[in-house]
């Protein structure tokens, strides 16, 4: 491993940035996609983490100026690379992509004109901390444009010169978001374009974002752009296009924006090469359906972009997959390499009138430079109970904690005030102190006078002076009322249930029970593979049965798994880390305790009522070619001709999203009937095809296979009537602009997923579904294998439609999240909790129904019957249930209605 | 003083705004300096009361951010 | 709000995301100088005044 020096050490560096505004350097910022400028001291983005400037050397001048200004001596300009080493048992490859550079080609007029744009580059314009703020403006003058195009498939879908050939997954949705936002952000009412060749917005809710943004006036055009002009010295581009119709247009935009593709690092590449991984033709990671975030190296795994195209969800799914993956082997030496916290009992302070102690910090200059810190502190001397105060040149650092515990023990502080900098960063490494000298950590408050002071009122000293006393007057106030707060602690139950025997099921189960943990597999129906036993092959074309048998194998001899075919969930109670589950197998009553438990119950294909489905047996769903392919039916020797219709029951009115998988499978099921019989003609007929990602590789083969793409709209969907023994599909095609008539052999039809919907079991779990019955996630980016109740996860077609791959993914991710809960041990809550007084609940149940994490709940048994209880395992300190509460029985300790009385008071 | 200004109580949630407001300062955007801010877990923790109180205790205007 | 005589532009509601520092700044401007030109606010004050 070699570390690059960054000339300022990230530990002392307290993110001040002095050290920039001195810097007489401008060098371009890159991360603004050379949009404006920066210093040679720099931090890459104000959200960094961590906090802390480094020194771009390339541009540096070396004149000294930033170590002269900084106080925390973070500076160093002698720092070498370094190399260190390191044992580890697994490896996670995750280096992301790079977005594909369109300067290769003058085709695209990239460099040739300012205002034709990356994607990438508008992101930054757009955003609120970019290079103009967040105001729309075009580079060449800074100019609001009042038309802008978006051309799809930048380096993406083309093999005309070295662009790829695969799908890079993300455009089609990041377009319509930007082109979204940017009407948002304009003043004017502004023209968006998009030029497509399909609109490819297969995740969840992707398509009727899509929908709305037609609502809202985006033009959708289907068409790949010929060529850009630029019109005079104006900066306005000319686009010449051809319409589906076939008609030339010329039109004028102020601003085009080429929506790039994502393509792999050449360091990546690098990487892979001298760790010996094999890659696929496209560079990318080469890995199988199978094991879709193993390597081709045993205890090497990948997750991201560098695995395939992919969207932030899909990462984070893979992500959690690859460190299951790596935990699987880890499992026997977890916690062989972590130490133990040492415990300072902790004081009892109860009825002691409150001693506090300020510290103001001066941040070096940063708060010192505008506000009068002595001041500050005298005055903070005077405020009740206040018995000690002090200034510090930076109040984080090392040393000053020591002198605050020391000045904790000597003066016997028992409430703490630090005027500083904001708690969302500072907050805890304080509780740290005070817990080190044995004072509870919420005897504590922070006063932000940093970043609501003297960064942002430089210019008004006085003020900011005053500012700072009030912020000061109110974080004592606050603290004053400050009561010692307990963290529970929680035996987790080591043991998890997973509900539904799928591929995601199964591959969840077994993610947990490989990982050390009892695991109960429950199945309602008497076998193991749910959908899987239907389908024929993945899209790498691996076996699905082959896949299916070796996994339920695998299921079956795992001693920590233990199976329940037949069987139902009739009820769950308890919380995270505590589960008690009824199950009912064969009319037999049993029950189970679990810490954890992951929904898999899976999904089933629509059954069609249109296309004349039942009338003739050559009329079939996707699932029931599946079964003719695996059970190799002569039919497909014999066929003449075979009509796919997509979208059947998707994309529809009332049942609004894209169902993700099928195009895939009718193209991939395509080209199976042609390889068995190449003279047959095979049609699908499609409003978009979404062979998303490398998938696209097979939409391209199965055209050089010639079978033949037609699409349709929406409003002008094909029929099929029956006629004399015959199957016939009639469709409108654009491109012809007639009708046609296909006689034919088969008719498949490319049917919906449906979630199973089961509102019985999410009920159980106090877990939310959207309008179309898939379970609601904790966060669609950030957390798509979990619910917001904690100790519950969610993975497979429950969750969305989705490839066997994928499932595969979320199974493990699943798992891996699970077994974060379960390894700790233990769950603590916070002490910032929510707590009912029961003598003045009135049973309402208002809190039951606000609550988003389902913590209060009606206590059925005791002195307290049918009043309502919150669990603070559960409670996440919201709040909402206390305003909510209309007796007023409800307190939120750390933000209690008389603290924040109190500060208002003192306000 | 030479004019009059008011003085403000912002009610800022925790996880939104409180971010914003730091963010703010990180990226040294000047504003006026009539908030006093009062960080909240939640604006769903947000009760009349504390409005209320506010204008009680001589606020002149309560912003209430999530 | 109204109905206890507090005017409608003293109190203000936003939603801003803890990126939108651009966005914190133009909203904490347009609820100085709306609070601003309504003048002090005398209503409760007064009547605690009135009270004691």
């Amino acid at each position: 491993m070699k570390s690059y020096p960054r000339f300022i050490d990230p530990d002392k560096c307290t993110g001040c940035g002095q050290c920039a505004q001195v810097c007489p350097v401008t060098a371009i910022n890159e991360f603004d996609c050379g949009l404006n400028l920066r210093a040679a001291t720099y931090i890459q983005y104000a959200q960094a983490v961590p906090l802390a400037y480094g020194i771009d050397r390339d541009s540096c001048i070396g004149c000294g100026l930033c170590e002269k200004v900084c106080l925390a001596e973070a500076v160093s300009y002698d720092q070498r690379p370094s190399k260190a080493k390191i044992d580890v048992g697994a490896v996670v490859l995750s280096p992301g992509s790079d977005a594909f550079n369109p300067a290769k080609f003058d085709n695209y007029s990239y460099l040739k004109y300012p205002n034709v744009l990356t994607s990438l580059e508008m992101e930054r314009i757009l955003s609120a901390s970019g290079p103009y703020q967040g105001h729309l403006m075009r580079p060449f003058d800074r100019e609001e444009p009042k038309k802008i195009a978006w051309l799809q498939c930048i380096g993406s879908r083309d093999m005309n010169k070295c662009d790829h050939s695969y799908c890079s997954s993300v455009c089609c949705m990041y377009s319509i978001k930007e082109a979204v936002i940017a009407k948002e952000h304009s003043n004017v009412d502004l023209n968006c374009s998009i030029f497509y060749m399909d609109m490819r917005t297969f995740g969840k809710d992707f398509e009727k974002y899509y929908e709305r943004a037609k609502d809202e006036g985006i033009n959708f055009i289907r068409s790949r752009v010929h060529s850009i002009d630029e019109i005079g010295d104006t900066g306005d581009l000319s686009l010449k296009y051809v319409t589906a119709g076939g008609e030339i247009i010329d039109e004028t935009f102020d601003m085009v924006v080429l929506s790039v593709g994502l393509e792999p690092k050449e360091s990546a590449v690098e990487l892979a090469n001298n760790l010996g991984i094999e890659l696929n033709h496209n560079n990318f990671i080469k890995t199988t359906d199978r094991d879709p975030v193993n390597t081709s190296k045993e205890g090497v795994f990948v997750c991201g972009a560098f695995q395939g195209p992919k969207d932030i969800p899909q990462s984070v799914v893979e992500a959690s997959a690859a460190a299951a993956a790596a935990g699987e082997i880890l499992a026997t030496v977890r916690n062989t390499d972590t130490k133990d916290v040492e415990l300072v009992p902790e004081l009892n302070i109860l009825g002691e009138p409150p001693r506090i102690g300020v510290f103001v910090c001066k941040c070096g200059t940063n708060i010192a430079g505008v506000v009068d810190v002595p001041d500050v502190t005298a005055y903070a001397a005077t405020l009740p109970y206040v018995v000690y105060t002090t200034d510090n040149l930076y109040t984080c650092s090392q040393d000053t904690q020591e002198v605050i515990a020391k000045t904790i023990r000597e003066e016997n502080l028992n409430r703490i005030v630090v005027a500083s900098c904001s708690p969302k960063t500072h907050e805890p490494m304080f509780q740290d102190t005070l817990t080190s000298c044995g004072l509870n950590k919420y005897l504590f408050e922070m006063a932000n006078i940093r970043n609501q002071c003297s960064w942002v009122h430089a210019n008004n000293p006085p003020l900011a002076t005053d500012k700072s006393k009030d912020l000061v007057r109110m974080a004592v106030a606050k603290v004053g009322l400050k009561e010692p707060l307990n963290e529970i602690s929680l035996n987790v139950k080591q043991s998890a249930m997973v509900i539904g025997g799928g591929i995601a099921g199964m591959t969840s189960a077994l993610g947990l029970a490989r990982q050390g943990f009892k695991t109960h597999l429950i199945e309602k129906s008497p076998q193991l593979g749910g959908q899987a036993n239907n389908l024929f092959k993945t899209a790498k074309g691996e076996l699905v049965q082959d896949l299916l048998a070796d996994m339920i194998e695998n299921v079956k001899k795992e001693e920590n798994i233990e199976l329940h075919l037949d069987t139902e969930v009739t009820g769950v109670e308890g919380f995270v880390g505590n589960f008690t589950s009824k199950l009912l197998t064969g009319g037999e009553e049993s029950e189970i305790e679990h810490g954890v438990a992951t929904v898999a119950i899976g999904g089933f294909e629509y059954q069609p009522t249109e296309y004349q489905y039942g009338n003739d047996p050559r009329i079939v769903t996707s699932l029931e070619l599946d079964k003719k392919l695996i059970a190799d039916d002569p039919i497909f020797k014999e066929i003449q001709t075979a009509v796919f219709i997509q979208c059947v029951g998707s994309r529809e009115p009332d049942r609004p999203y894209c169902s993700r998988i099928c195009c895939s499978h009718s193209v991939e099921a395509a080209l199976e009937i042609k390889e068995k019989n190449p003279d047959a003609n095979v049609f699908i007929l499609n409003r978009d095809i979404r062979t998303y990602g490398e998938r696209e590789e097979m939409y391209k083969r199965a055209r050089e296979a010639g079978v033949l793409f037609i699409r349709y709209t929406v409003d002008q969907k094909p029929e099929v009537v029956i006629e004399d023994g015959k199957v016939i599909v009639k469709t409108f095609d654009e491109i012809l602009g007639r009708p046609l008539e296909i006689e034919t052999d088969l008719l498949s039809l490319a049917t919906a997923v449906l979630p199973n919907n089961d509102v019985e079991l999410a009920q159980f779990f106090k877990v939310a579904m959207n309008e179309d019955g898939f379970f609601v996630e904790k966060h669609a980016k950030l957390g798509p294998s979990e619910f917001a109740t904690d100790g519950v996860f969610l993975c497979g077609l429950a969750h969305f439609p989705k490839s066997i791959d994928e499932s595969i993914a979320q199974g493990q991710a699943a798992a891996s999240r699970a077994v974060t809960l379960l390894a700790q041990g233990t769950v603590k809550t916070s002490g910032e909790v929510a707590s009912i007084n029961p003598m003045l609940c009135s049973s309402c149940g208002i809190c039951v129904a606000v609550c988003p994490y389902s913590a209060p709940n009606f206590l059925e048994e005791g002195r307290f019957a049918g009043k309502s209880e919150i669990n603070p395992v559960m409670c996440k300190g919201c709040g909402i249930c206390v305003s909510s509460c209309r007796s007023g029985a409800i307190s939120l300790k750390g933000f209690d209605n008389e603290q924040i009385l109190a500060m208002i008071s003192a306000a | 003083m030479s004019e009059w200004e008011p003085k403000i109580l912002a009610f800022l949630c925790n996880w939104c705004s409180y971010g914003a407001a730091d963010l703010a300062g990180v990226s040294r955007m000047q504003y006026p300096p009539n908030l006093r801010v009062i960080r909240i877990p939640c604006s769903g923790r947000m009760s009349p009361k504390f409005v209320l109180s506010a204008f009680m205790n001589g606020a002149d205007g309560v912003w209430v951010s999530g | 709000m109204e109905y206890m005589g507090i005017d409608r532009d003293r109190l203000h509601f936003s939603w801003v995301s803890s990126a939108e520092a651009s966005k914190f700044i133009t909203v904490v401007k347009e609820v100085t100088a709306s609070v601003k030109a309504l003048g002090p606010a005398t209503k409760f004050v007064k009547d605690r005044r009135q009270v004691s």
